[in-house]
């Protein structure tokens, strides 16, 4: 074995190593600034380590500003336009990528120019339209702003998943006796799982983080979503109470983290497995 | 057949979610007057005694309830953009003169002029009032403001040998001389944090006699910026490039990163909001000994632009006279000195201030920042309608660029002069 070949598996592991430090340091800073005090936290002495564990910060993100109401109101906006998300791209998708036609380019096209008008632009027709049907203020209505908001690229995303798996084995399934449902069941779909799955966790993510439509459409604080709260801790004149801010912002991270996790293997797990056999 | 029961218990599943997220329902007035009120309260403190003081009117209005919705400061200028259009605003909308008052000019706020009392009035000094009045009437009631204040550590101009200012006022060239005496050994004078110059720089100008908008018609104000107007900005460059008695990468920072060179002993001085002095009192080290300089006054005064905190009412609110008559009740003098005190911030009344001035003393330099609240008095700016838009796209890059060394005087005058109109004449 060459020198050369000895020392490139040290060498990748070590700039594995580098890259998930450079991916995994904002989060080891806002993990270490959630248990620093105010003090250390203004002071010049900078260390990950905090000198003194402050606990008192997540204490006070719980009990100050309604926090586990709103992560259960972003949890369950989350899930429902995630469930909506896939219930209506997932057949779509397909359509739109085994269809041929003036119909499939004018879905297309429609794609991508309603990702041209920035939310600023949409957010007071919308809001007059949800206002005239009683849905403002509502997590109901939320949830379909974030499923209307994030359909086009679930769309786009999944119509190359299914794209990418062969019409031949649409067309052996058939030949086998399937009808076009049971080959969709059996064959399309176990396949479009990381795609599903990829779809699913950028749908969750994308609710889950978003601000500007909740901010302007919720106006109770009982229907806050999480990152309205988080924003709370920012005040007038530049106030911010950066320890809570921090433990809140841990706390948010949590449930993505915990759907990331879930996930995981569905992503990675299944592409093509077993489709063809060499 | 798992296929199918996946797919069935996901449909259950999002049924229960889609009729959970239809819970949300708003409250029943039972036919009595329910008035809803955004509150940007952010201090926990100040947020209990925003509370105690609504439960308080509740309790003696029991036929006017007030309803607090809490939201935050970040991006309420938005929010309050798509309510107002929308006319989905709340009855007493919280924010602060310099955002409130282009609604006002749209027709979203309701004239208080005939709902001030004669006693609220006289308590308000005249430039505070006018800096929430329109054409002549009066849009919201202030109720918080702050100034800029200069921190010193007391040990270190004493090592310098500098004698500390106990006159009624700082000037600007003294504070020059206190820096520059006590830079040296790695340390600097001054810690201004600028990130954000032109808030700074507007407040602070009328004390240079700079005014920046002006001009006959109150509706289309006209830019002019000469000396008065880069005065601050020229003295800020030449302390920090000349003296070298600024701390560099202050400028670059916000104010509360540039209070940890403050408590470290790095440098002598810091520049902040008011607002700053409970933070100071609960994060300073211990044996930091630290005091607030006297008003920082300049050729034409010590004069500061007051951008107070306000509170409105909708135009389309269907209750102004009962809304306004909370207001009158919200901001009495023990009302507002509490919430000021909670908040660390100056009352806009006279009597709230005489009143927390009475109860704090000189502790934690209180009485320096209640007096410089004497100082504060209305500022064009606040009545350019576009000010915001010209603040973020024009004037702070280009202060930013002047602070780097990038651009001179002249040129910022120029930028600011030119984006203004460029500005203005859409």
């Amino acid at each position: 074995m060459s020198p050369m070949r000895v020392l490139a598996r040290p060498a990748q592991y070590l700039a594995l190593a580098a890259y998930l430090l450079f991916l995994g340091f904002p989060l080891l800073w806002l993990i270490s600034a959630s248990v620093k005090s105010s003090a250390e936290l203004n002071s010049l002495n900078v260390s990950l380590l905090p000198q003194e564990w402050h606990w008192d910060n997540y204490a006070q993100a719980l009990e100050r500003q309604g926090l586990i109401s709103s992560a259960w109101n972003s949890l369950t906006v989350a899930l429902a336009s995630t469930a909506l998300v896939l219930l209506i791209a997932l057949p779509a998708a397909y359509v739109l990528a085994r269809m041929r036609g003036r119909l499939r380019a004018a879905g297309v096209g429609w794609i991508l120019v309603s990702q041209v008008f920035p939310v600023v632009l949409v957010i007071l027709p919308l809001f007059l339209v949800l206002r005239t049907i009683g849905l403002t203020d509502s997590l109901f209505g939320l949830t379909l702003v974030h499923t209307t908001y994030m359909l086009p690229f679930a769309l786009w995303l999944l119509q190359g998943y299914v794209a990418a798996v062969p019409i031949d084995l649409e067309e052996a399934g058939a030949m086998d006796g399937g009808n076009r449902l049971v080959v969709l069941r059996r064959i399309v779909l176990p396949l479009l799982a990381p795609g599903v799955a990829a779809t699913a966790m950028f749908s969750f993510v994308s609710s889950w983080n978003e601000f500007f439509f909740a901010l302007v459409l919720l106006q109770s604080p009982e229907n806050y979503t999480l990152p309205i709260t988080l924003k709370m801790f920012v005040g007038g004149e530049g106030k911010v109470a950066l320890g809570p801010l921090a433990a809140g912002a841990v706390l948010a991270a949590i449930p993505s983290i915990v759907f990331f996790t879930l996930m995981r293997r569905k992503l990675t797990s299944g592409l093509m497995a077993g489709a063809v056999k060499g | 057949m798992s296929a199918v029961r996946n797919l069935r218990a996901a449909v259950l599943v999002l049924a229960v979610l889609l009729l959970a997220s239809c819970g949300a329902t708003t409250g029943d007035d039972d036919g009595r007057v329910v008035l809803r009120f955004q509150s940007l309260s952010d201090q926990p403190a100040a947020i209990e005694t925003s509370d105690r003081i609504v439960a308080e009117w509740n309790r003696t209005h029991p036929d006017v309830q007030v309803e607090v919705v809490q939201a935050g400061w970040d991006g309420v200028h938005d929010k309050l953009i798509t309510q107002f259009n929308a006319l989905a605003a709340p009855d007493v909308v919280h924010y602060e003169a310099s955002g409130i008052l282009p609604f006002a000019a749209d027709g979203y706020l309701a004239d208080l002029t005939p709902y001030l009392s004669e006693e609220r009035r006289a308590d308000i000094p005249a430039g505070v009032l006018d800096s929430v009045t329109v054409d002549g009437e009066v849009v919201a009631y202030p109720t918080a403001m702050q100034s800029y204040v200069v921190y010193a550590n007391r040990t270190m101009l004493r090592e310098a040998g500098v004698e500390i200012p106990t006159g009624p006022t700082t000037s600007w060239d003294e504070l020059r001389a206190i820096a520059k005496a006590t830079t040296g050994d790695d340390r600097y004078g001054l810690a201004w944090g600028l990130k954000d110059p032109t808030a700074a720089f507007m407040s602070l100008s009328p004390g240079f006699g700079g005014l920046f908008f002006g001009g006959p018609d109150p509706a289309s104000p006209q830019i002019t910026v000469g000396a008065a107007e880069t005065a601050l900005p020229e003295l800020v460059a030449d302390m920090t490039y000349q003296d070298g008695s600024i701390l560099p990468v202050s400028l670059t920072q916000s104010g509360s990163k540039a209070l940890a060179p403050f408590y470290e002993g790095q440098v002598a001085m810091t520049v902040q909001g008011s607002f700053q002095t409970a933070n100071i009192a609960a994060d300073a080290p211990e044996d930091l000994d630290w005091v607030v300089l006297p008003p920082l006054a300049g050729p034409a005064g010590a004069a500061q632009a007051a951008n107070p905190q306000t509170l409105s009412i909708a135009k389309d609110s269907p209750h102004v006279a009962e809304a306004a008559e909370f207001l009158e009740f919200f901001t009495r003098t023990g009302n507002l000195a509490a919430l000021n005190e909670a908040d660390g911030l100056i009352p806009a009344t006279v009597s709230a201030r005489d009143e927390l001035a009475g109860r704090l003393g000189s502790r934690d330099g209180w009485d320096v920042v209640l007096a410089g609240g004497r100082h504060l008095t209305a500022a064009p700016f606040l009545f350019a309608d576009r000010y915001q838009q010209w603040k973020e796209t024009v004037a702070t890059p280009a202060y930013q660029r002047f602070l780097a060394g990038q651009t001179d005087a002249d040129e910022l005058a120029r930028e600011l002069e030119l984006g203004w109109n460029d500005i203005a004449a859409y």
